[in-house]
């Protein structure tokens, strides 16, 4: 059996950090290898050193047998590795052929000759299946579609390993069935493939064999149809998992929250037309939909960052539609927005800081009117770094330091810490590894039970169905229906998140 | 953990060091070039601060005000680049009122000519803020453009409405008796309180960041504004209010020079003390005690170039270039930072084996 990459004893040594303890890694030829772990567990720095793009301290590396040292990525790249990045490295307002061949142009002197790059670009296609126009501009076609361009890339440059970093995090469901199908072909022409990544439904769709790292150490290597999903989990998080929180038997108390025929265009768009729900006491009420069908903007004319058109949002009685985005939150509406690093943290300050982030004005947090208690602030932050487990240095770190699921939960913490009577959480978990959703997902239960409201919004479809009491589809902009949590199916939502099936429940 | 520290201070301390001894190297090349022996040179300048003190002082009191205006800017994520004419408004306003308001006490008359100066340098930075923060302008070119016309309005006023008693001279009249601030000391040179003010500023300016409510709303807005939108603070009016408050730093600082130092003001006042602020504040973050300390720094590059031309021959704009390459360097002082980590980490294990 022929081995494509043998890694054998390759540590990585940041300052302050083991981000690779001893590992060897392995590779078959044509086979898909996915190479998982939490945030944080050394998965990328294992490829980047693969890809050159790290110098490791210690460890050596065999590509089809061969020893070799990899000083920067053209040496990769002349062994026949190519990596697709997580965020594509592509120019927009170029075509597709000239991004492929950017760096690598076929030439006559010092002419560019771009029917040549075309005619080239257009036989790799059509060896592996795969359908691009080579003219069209980068911008004009969708992120499912640049993917392939990417790998298209690392062909062209004859890659015989290629690695694809998180490859499905921006792709729609059938954009991942396409990718799914590519690469069983590229692997049918005998290339090797790892990719990256931490959502189960790859690695046991996709992939033959797995890896499991956990801080920066090796798990195990074992074949995909030998194990399942719950024993990978296990081993990614080092104990088992549980998901969806202890959900306890509360009646559902009266309405917290009242959205009435709430409208919202932002220039010619209208994005929110004639939503109207209620998010009770004890419950959990999901909003399921595609990704931009409106979810974004219904949480932000609840918190008061934009104003609505027409409708009301009675909170406890008073509508509130209009108030500003503070006396919002001072009255009991805790935000976890859909983007933390863009609207939820100062990534510049410290976690203290950021702890009472939208709540400094809070009499809790503030004395004779206009000074900080920091006492209060640094008690505050130290209790709920505790309590939900944040891994940090100190209170005083710099929140951008932090890993994307302690960021999280830093949002997390605050938000459901003041929320006297309701948490509206966009996208709670998106892009935070398992033990963190894992912990999310209790504190938003834990919540529940305690008799406050809850809106979860979330282009997960399993994450929605997992915490609900209720669930309520989106669809461009309409609720097309509010069905029970306990007779709802999956088929059913998603024929009303694509617009069809309208049903009341 | 202890060896660690002590490799993150020395990478702290070497980097401005680094900085620094690099700009000297590259004045020094270009001394050279003008035919001068640059430790000859580098002597007068030293010596030239250390025989002018006060006088060092003295030009300190405007750069410190005017950095502590880009740092105000700063930390609420604006760059403020109108102060130089926000600075020559509160002068010219400073010195009308100390020349032409006459019969009032020195209690009245001095408070009066700063809070002028004050009001003058904000007004001034009004119609700019009001633009940008309204109307979403481009703030830079506004405060470019506002410069040019503030610095022509001071030429006209001093050499017509305000013109002095010799009209051979671009100036305005001496102010009153009553419009100088006291004095500290008198010889050899002349120090007035203004110096009080700057530390008073510092201080403040300190206190309002680190312990007001306030403070932390305007340091959330510089560091995420979309974040601080969703967390209810109103980012327009930080944004208004740093400009605003900034120009009243300028004018106050335009009108403590007028009456604690040149006691008048005249044409081409501002040496560029509105643009010295911005490397400072840069440099040091904003730290309010950093940015005295780069003021002085400033100050004396001033004072000592002027005995660095008379004595060694070497143009007194040779200080511009040395301001140049150290903003410069400043823009790179990450990378300088990460190369002097690197080296000292290369010491430490060749030092080990």
């Amino acid at each position: 059996m022929d081995i494509a990459i043998k890694m054998s004893g390759i540590t990585m040594r940041f300052p302050g950090v083991l981000a690779n303890d001893n590992i060897d890694f392995s590779v078959r030829r044509a086979e898909v290898h996915a190479l998982v772990g939490e945030n944080g567990a050394g998965k990328s720095t294992l490829m980047n050193i693969l890809y050159g793009l790290y110098i490791p301290t210690a460890g050596e590396i065999e590509i089809w047998g061969q020893k070799k040292v990899f000083h920067s990525v053209p040496d990769a790249m002349r062994a026949g590795i190519g990596m697709v990045h997580q965020h594509f490295m592509l120019i927009p307002h170029l075509t597709i052929a000239d991004n492929i061949v950017l760096g690598d142009e076929p030439c006559k002197g010092n002419r560019y000759l771009r029917a040549e790059a075309v005619k080239q670009i257009e036989a790799v296609c059509n060896k592996y299946d795969m359908h691009i126009d080579p003219t069209a501009l980068v911008s004009s076609v969708s992120l499912g579609v640049r993917q392939r361009v990417e790998i298209v890339k690392a062909l062209y440059r004859k890659a015989e390993i290629i690695i694809l970093d998180e490859p499905t995090a921006v792709l729609t469901p059938q954009e991942i069935d396409d990718l799914g199908r590519v690469l069983q072909k590229l692997k049918a022409m005998g290339k090797t493939i790892i990719i990256i990544t931490h959502k189960m439904r790859e690695v046991m769709n996709f992939s033959d064999r797995v890896t499991v790292l956990r801080r920066g150490k090796i798990v195990d290597t074992v074949s995909t149809d030998e194990t399942n999903a719950d024993e990978i989990t296990q081993m990614m998080v080092g104990r088992s998992v549980h998901l969806g929180g202890d959900r306890k038997a509360v009646g559902i108390g009266k309405s917290v929250l009242r959205v009435e025929n709430l409208h919202y265009h932002n220039g010619r768009v209208q994005k929110i037309k004639d939503v109207s729900f209620d998010v009770n006491e004890g419950e959990v009420f999901g909003i399921a939909g595609i990704d931009n069908s409106g979810q974004k903007e219904i949480s932000e004319a609840i918190t008061g960052i934009i104003k609505a058109d027409k409708g009301k949002i009675i909170f406890d009685g008073k509508n509130i539609a209009g108030w500003q985005t503070e006396k919002i939150r001072h009255a009991g509406i805790g935000f976890i927005p859909q983007d933390r690093q863009k609207s939820g943290l100062a990534l510049g300050m410290s976690v203290r800081e950021n702890m009472i982030l939208g709540y400094q004005n809070l009499p809790e947090y503030k004395e004779r009117g206009f000074l900080l208690k920091q006492e209060a602030i640094a008690k505050s932050a130290g209790d709920k770094i505790e309590q939900y487990d944040i891994r940090l240095s100190g209170p005083e770190a710099v929140a951008g330091t932090l890993s994307g699921g302690n960021q999280q939960k830093v949002v997390v913490a605050r938000e459901i810490g003041h929320a006297m009577r309701m948490i509206l959480a966009d996208q709670p978990s998106r892009g935070v590894d398992i033990g963190a959703i894992e912990l999310i997902h209790k504190a938003l239960i834990d919540a529940r039970n305690e008799g406050k409201a809850v809106l979860l919004i979330s282009l997960e479809l399993d994450e929605v169905m997992l915490l609900s009491d209720r669930i309520g589809v989106l669809h461009d902009g309409k609720l097309m229906g509010i069905l029970d949590a306990k007779d709802a199916t999956r088929e059913q939502i998603g024929l009303m998140m694509a617009g069809g099936g309208v049903e009341h429940a | 953990m202890r060896n660690k520290l002590k490799g993150i201070s020395i990478v702290s301390i070497m980097t401005p060091v680094v900085i620094i001894a690099a700009t000297m190297l590259t004045t020094s090349a270009l001394i050279m070039t003008t035919g001068a022996n640059p430790l000859n040179a580098y002597y007068y300048l030293l010596t030239g601060v250390f025989s002018n003190i006060i006088d060092t002082i003295n030009r300190t009191i405007p750069i410190a005000f005017t950095a502590f205006a880009v740092a105000l800017g700063l930390k609420a994520g604006l760059f403020n680049i109108g102060l130089e004419s926000q600075f020559l408004m509160g002068a010219l306003a400073g010195a009308a009122t100390g020349a032409f308001i006459t019969g009032v006490p020195a209690i009245v008359h001095v408070p009066l000519c700063l809070l002028v100066g004050m009001l003058s340098g904000m007004l001034y930075a009004l119609p700019a803020a009001a633009m940008f923060v309204g109307k979403g302008a481009n703030l830079l070119v506004l405060q470019l453009l506002f410069n040019s016309i503030g610095t022509l309005i001071c030429t006209y006023f001093i050499a017509g409405p305000f013109a002095g008693e010799n009209p051979s001279v671009a100036a305005t009249p001496r102010i009153q008796a009553t419009a100088q601030l006291p004095n500290l000391i008198t010889g050899p040179n002349k120090l007035s309180i203004s110096i009080l003010f700057v530390m008073f500023t510092a201080f403040a300016l300190w206190f309002y960041l680190n312990k007001t409510t306030s403070g932390y709303q305007l340091r959330t807005v510089g560091d995420n504004a979309d974040a601080a939108r969703y967390a209810g603070i109103n980012v327009k009016k930080y944004h208004f209010g740093v400009l605003l408050v900034g120009g009243a730093l300028a004018g106050l600082a335009g009108a403590l020079d007028v009456t604690g130092n040149f006691y008048r003001m005249y044409g081409n006042y501002s040496p560029g003390y509105g643009f010295d602020g911005i490397p400072i504040a840069m440099l040091v973050n904003g730290n309010p005690l950093g940015m005295v300390i780069g003021a002085v720094i400033f100050g004396a590059l001033r004072v000592g170039s002027v005995s660095m031309q008379t004595k060694a021959g070497v143009p007194v704009e040779i200080v511009k270039v040395i301001q140049g390459v150290l903003i410069m360097l400043i823009s790179a002082q990450h990378f300088i930072r990460f190369l002097v980590g690197k080296y000292i980490k290369k010491g430490e294990r060749n030092g080990k084996t």
